[in-house]
């Protein structure tokens, strides 16, 4: 009879270990998951933040077009620079967003470096 | 063979000669005459995918009724609609992403007080398919061009003298349109200029920025369809004009035609004067 019990004892210990071995491991890999998921999920927010970035200095950048008379020579070879500079942000976009945009980008490069030409050609 | 007898031939075919050529050179330098319909002018007909199985059929878009509703510039810079047919390479999947038509056809975006319909939208309730995609479809439209332009004035030479229509207050074209375009500055008026003609019997063409500006703004024009910023490199003629490039880049296919002569040669010919 106390040898039944024993090995009840046992039985039950062991169940025991193992359920909380189980549950520690759980435990871990969930965490591991979480961390995962929050590491998605900053590179989701990194991404997006310089989606808006390259948005950001697009709207910037190309907003000013009308003006494009009133810059100086330096001015106007920034804008193509800066043009320059988002070309290959714009080429990392989904096919019919990066087609709009660098439509609009060459729009607006071209205009640009057609006003900083006819300064220089005015000079001349 | 008397000398007359001789003569008659040869005369004969010099002025074959001289019909010729001239029917050739007319080919060559004259604007052709626009559609005999104004609705018919600027008339685009994408049928890009009509052929495919499943497909709604090719889509007719009339200038004449976005014109009066929105400058040239907000649709070919800001939405980036090519100047040419069939080059934009529509979808329906562009347009539901918020692009092209779907830019302004969302079923959302009010315009004048009104909703705008939804283009190529997956839902039963805004299936207005054939309103675009009406080649071959009967009564599909809901504008029709001579009830719409029924007050509109009309140009000396042929359509509608829109920017008449816009002087009047009948028309004001939208020029910004929020997360479209963003808010721009007034643009910096350009000095006209003058544009001496080919031939000494023609006028000079007077060019005025300003009211080219104001629908076009700058980027549309410069540089992709007035390449040089030097002035002494420009060579405008007709021959360019007609073949697409430079005016005849907006006047051939959308803007008064180019056979509205006076409109840009603005008096009379030389011989009239005398």
């Amino acid at each position: 009879m106390t040898v039944w019990r024993t090995f009840k004892w046992i039985r039950v210990a062991t169940l025991l270990v193992v359920a909380i071995s189980m549950g520690s491991v759980c435990a871990v890999g969930q965490g591991a998951k979480k961390s995962t998921v929050d590491q998605d999920g900053q590179q989701v927010a990194q991404r997006s933040t310089s989606a808006h970035e390259w948005q950001k200095e697009f709207d910037q950048v190309c907003s000013t077009t009308q003006e494009a008379m009133s810059f100086s020579e330096n001015e106007l070879a920034k804008f193509v620079q800066r043009c320059d500079a988002l070309l290959p942000q714009i080429e990392k976009l989904d096919e019919t967003r990066k087609k709009v945009y660098l439509g609009r980008l060459r729009m607006c490069r071209g205009l640009y470096a057609y006003v900083l030409e006819s300064k220089r050609n005015e000079k001349k | 063979m008397k000398r007359n007898e001789r003569g008659y031939p040869l005369f004969t075919l010099g002025c074959a000669v001289l019909m010729l050529f001239g029917s050739a050179a007319a080919q060559i330098f004259l604007p052709p005459a626009p559609p005999k319909q104004p609705s018919e002018y600027g008339k685009v007909v994408l049928d890009n995918y009509a052929s495919k199985p499943g497909s709604p059929g090719a889509v007719v878009f009339d200038h004449w009724l976005h014109r009066s509703k929105f400058t040239c510039r907000l649709c070919h810079v800001d939405i980036g609609f090519a100047m040419l047919a069939k080059a934009t390479g529509i979808t329906a999947e562009s347009n539901g992403q918020g692009f092209h038509c779907g830019a302004c056809h969302d079923g959302k975006r009010l315009v004048k007080g009104k909703p705008v319909f939804a283009a190529c939208s997956s839902s039963p309730a805004d299936a207005q398919c054939n309103r675009c995609h009406s080649v071959g479809k009967y009564a599909a439209r809901k504008y029709e061009y001579n009830t719409f332009t029924a007050k509109f004035p009309k140009a000396m030479m042929y359509g509608i003298d829109w920017q008449a229509a816009e002087a009047k207050g009948m028309i004001k074209p939208i020029d910004v349109m929020e997360g479209v375009t963003f808010r721009k500055a007034q643009i910096q008026g350009r000095e006209d200029f003058g544009i001496t003609a080919g031939v000494p019997w023609v006028h000079p063409v007077y060019f005025s920025h300003d009211k080219h500006s104001i629908w076009n703004g700058c980027e549309l024009c410069h540089p992709e369809i007035f390449p040089t910023a030097k002035k002494s490199d420009v060579q405008y003629t007709m021959y360019s004009n007609v073949h697409g490039r430079h005016c005849g880049a907006c006047h051939l296919r959308v803007a008064f035609p180019l056979n509205s002569c006076q409109q840009c040669h603005p008096r009379a010919p030389m011989w009239a004067q005398q």
